[in-house]
């Protein structure tokens, strides 16, 4: 198929002599209609009235509001005879943002069948001049069983994505750059535009927003990368010593750790939570032992606060890290071990040489995965310290809290749906960055055919 | 504007006269309420609607409890309850959202069949929002007669110097705004809003500072005890002799204690070498109309028969519920109620919560921190709470 150039397309188009593809140009379907195409050009008029429809009927309402979100919140007005304030509806910001991104959507869309149709029309207009076969709708709609079928394949998915994921996206990213916030709520009262003001809050201009971001992001770091790390180092220790010629009864260790997962997460979760608090099993068990006299702090101080959410990620973390090297283990090949043996290798030379790098290049690329949803561990945290202590220092935050639970605080708490969205941007280009720059140099990329 | 207000205003009155003259009108209203409550809900919707055959009613039925009520009308006013209950400190959000029509309609009967501190409750701006529906969404304390006297239990040090006696515990959890509070409105502190809506907060006063240091000596002495409602139930009467939390763990607590079961207003503490009373929130559930509904003359008249003072009455017999209605609450079953016996009493040391949302992760930290038994300098966490609250 040729790639033109779609706006030579269009000139192209605009300075042929044939007056149907001209007159496509304003409506569609045309010459579709005149050489013979007629369902095929009706579709394409009906899309077009549909569209006109739509834009006058649904979408200008919301689009012409769009530099404003809104000039008029809802009015009251005193009606005698019901002795209330009739309420007059008046503009919602909320709905105008949506639906004009819906409005932008539908228009970008439109565009592409118009554009189409213009080829399509210059298509057939040169196949009739030249007393070529044209193609009937039935034929038409038989290529895309055949040489077009990637279209039919494709064309829910791509509609999917396009509706459920990429718009909302874009409505949410546009949020950030709002006061959407519990000041301004719709009906009562509209949102607008302010630029980067939130952004310039995050990072400069609000000193206690700021200093909040950078705590929080650093313990997120440090988090994911302590989550990560120990769960990974223990589990494949627990996995080689559970794989070890030397152990018995390997199913029974094996299925005793597996326990851990056989109970939902968040259920393991609260009740580790309970029992930490200070009067708690364990502090009350630890008083009665009389190891300790005071309840010791696990959810109060910051320091040991962080530390039991790490040790507690690691109960939960480590059998799944330990059954996927147990499956990896049982992959290397046994005579790498023997010849190794036989050229003198003793068994920590043969870990490092053969085993972990092995290990590594199977499981770097999980291990991303992991890492990035470290970052966005919500359950572990929120379920354990709610990411407590709060901290006077913290805007709506405390010292076991992650950028993804201060965002959850932000919106459902208080409706700070600009500050969030804000957050949620800077989240989303911290983990894209991460997980593509250290993807594409893993060995599992780059020397992908080795261990085919 | 003005050209189509008034034509608006002219089709409304149209509207108005159709409908005085059609016959049995559809009338659809959605009502929320929590989980619990849904039974007495639906008796009450269906006894309004007996008393009114002149329409058709049909009502629908959420289950959106008290708490989650202003989160889920912002979600969507439209897809909302028409009539709703909420608790009074979501009054200012949701009147900036413009989410409550204002009680218009019998105004006068309303303020005078309810108590002051209810109505002010649902009043903001000077404006009266909603219809109260109870007032028992406040904290006292509960305590065990065998350990302590009624005597002790008027001081905070009286109940300290028994409960040490005894080798007990008294509960109050610090670590939350609602009650840390308590301490700093008893002292004279302020925490209210301004005309413009903004926080205003001294707790960083010298007033305040006394208040904070009561807090502090408080959380050093070997009796307290914090921890959340579950562990007050489960220790009371073991541990635990005193213990202050609100209505709804009334039965619990009864259970436990059995013929040692008492409760009162708060105690007085010492702040700078005198006796002050604990303040406290005076809480009030509040049933509102939604300004998207189709029929607001017809939502408020049933709001109105909801919060009426037979509707106090039945929910005082079914759920246990402070009735905020004059007379339902001075009727002789509720007046032998421990627990809305000793409410009442520490509700005139109550103020309205008006507070917003800005205030209340700050004061748990606050909190927090003096339950860690933190040697910080108090001026510093106070002035960091006051400037997190009053923050815009």
């Amino acid at each position: 198929m040729e790639k033109g150039n779609p706006l030579r397309e269009i000139a192209a188009a605009a300075g042929t002599k044939d007056w149907s593809v001209r007159l496509s140009f304003v409506i569609m379907g045309t010459a579709a209609i005149r050489y013979g195409q007629v369902i095929k050009g009706a579709l394409y008029l009906a899309a077009q009235v549909l569209f006109a429809l739509f834009f006058a009927l649904f979408g200008w309402r919301y689009l012409r509001h769009f530099g404003t979100l809104g000039e008029t919140a809802q009015l009251r007005v005193w009606d005698e005879q019901a002795q209330i304030y009739q309420r007059v509806p008046g503009d919602n910001s909320m709905l105008i943002l949506l639906f004009s991104v819906l409005t932008v959507a539908v228009t970008v869309a439109f565009l592409l069948v118009w554009y189409c149709n213009l080829k399509g029309a210059r298509r057939v207009a040169r196949l009739a001049a030249q007393g070529r076969h044209i193609n009937t709708f039935r034929e038409d709609i038989s290529t895309l069983l055949d040489e077009r079928f990637h279209i039919t394949l494709l064309s829910a998915p791509m509609l999917t994505v396009a509706l459920f994921t990429a718009l909302p996206i874009v409505f949410m990213i546009l949020i950030a750059f709002t006061n959407f916030d519990a000041n301004h709520q719709p009906p009562g009262r509209l949102f607008t535009w302010t630029g980067l003001a939130n952004v310039a809050d995050v990072f400069l201009g609000n000193e206690i927003k700021a200093h909040t971001f950078f705590g929080v992001l650093g313990w997120t770091l440090v988090w994911a990368v302590l989550a990560t790390f120990t769960n990974y180092l223990l589990g494949m220790l627990l996995a080689i010593a559970i794989n070890h010629k030397a152990v018995r009864l390997k199913k029974l260790w094996r299925t005793c750790f597996m326990i851990a997962i056989a109970i939902p997460q968040f259920v393991s979760l609260l009740l580790i939570s309970r029992a930490l608090e200070s009067s708690g099993a364990i502090n009350v068990a630890l008083q009665q032992l009389g190891w300790i006299s005071t309840p010791l702090p696990f959810m109060t101080n910051p320091a040991l606060a962080r530390l039991v959410v790490v040790l507690v990620n690691m109960w939960i973390g480590i059998p799944y890290t330990m059954m996927t090297f147990s499956g990896v283990l049982m992959n290397i090949p046994g005579d790498l071990y023997e010849s190794a043996e036989i050229d003198g290798a003793g068994p920590v030379r043969r870990f490092f040489t053969i085993t972990l790098p092995y290990m590594v290049f199977v499981t770097t690329p999980a291990t991303i995965t992991t890492f990035v949803g470290n970052i966005n561990n919500f359950n572990v945290i929120y379920l354990l310290t709610a990411g407590g202590p709060f901290a006077l220092d913290y805007y709506q935050a405390g010292k076991t809290d992650l950028l993804v639970t201060w965002l959850y605080k932000l919106t459902v708490n208080q409706q700070d749906y600009a500050l969030a969205s804000t957050i949620g941007i800077f989240i989303f280009m911290i983990v894209s960055v991460c997980s593509l720059s250290v993807y594409n140099r893993t060995g599992a990329v780059r020397k992908e055919e080795m261990f085919q | 504007m003005k050209k189509f207000v008034s034509v608006l205003l002219a089709a409304l009155m149209l509207a108005g006269l159709c409908g005085g003259a059609a016959q049995a009108e559809n009338i659809a209203l959605k009502v929320w309420g929590s989980q619990d409550d849904q039974a007495l809900i639906k008796e009450l919707c269906e006894a309004f609607a007996a008393g009114r055959p002149e329409n058709a009613w049909a009502f629908t039925y959420g289950v959106v409890g008290e708490a989650d009520a202003k989160a889920r009308y912002l979600e969507d006013p439209t897809a909302a309850a028409d009539v709703f209950s909420y608790p009074d400190d979501q009054i200012i959000d949701l009147v900036n959202a413009d989410a409550l029509y204002e009680v218009t309609r019998n105004h006068d009967a309303i303020v005078a069949a309810n108590s002051a501190g209810s109505v002010n409750a649902a009043t903001y701006g000077g404006v009266l929002y909603g219809y109260p529906m109870t007032a028992d969404n406040g904290y006292f304390m509960y305590y065990d007669k065998s350990v302590l006297t009624e005597e002790d239990v008027q001081t905070l040090d009286g109940i300290l110097a028994a409960a040490n006696k005894a080798g007990k515990k008294v509960f109050m959890d610090i670590s939350n705004g609602w009650y840390v509070a308590s301490f700093f409105l008893g002292n004279g502190c302020t925490l209210a809003l301004d005309e413009a809506g903004n926080q205003i907060c001294d707790f960083n006063s010298p007033k305040g500072l006394a208040a904070a240091e009561a807090i502090r000596a408080f959380c050093n002495d070997p009796a307290f005890l914090t921890g959340d409602d579950t562990l007050l139930q489960g220790g009371i009467g073991e541990s635990i002799c005193a213990g202050i939390s609100g209505t709804w763990i009334a039965a619990a607590v009864k259970e436990r204690l059995g013929d040692n079961y008492a409760a009162c207003k708060l105690p007085t503490f010492t702040a700078g070498g005198e006796q002050v009373q604990m303040g406290s929130f005076l809480g009030c559930k509040i049933v509102g109309v939604n300004t998207q509904t189709a029929y607001p003359v017809e939502a408020m008249d049933l709001a109105e028969y909801l919060t009426g003072e037979a509707a106090q009455i039945r929910r005082f017999e079914v759920r246990g519920y402070g009735p905020s209605n004059i007379n339902a609450a001075t009727s002789s079953a509720v007046s032998a109620d421990a627990a809305l016996s000793a409410l009442a009493a520490q509700s005139q040391y109550g103020i309205s919560q008006h507070v917003l949302n800005a205030y209340w992760t700050p004061a748990e930290a606050f909190g927090a921190e003096l339950e860690a038994h933190s040697t910080a300098d108090l001026q510093g966490l106070l002035d960091q709470l006051v400037a997190q609250t009053t923050a815009k």
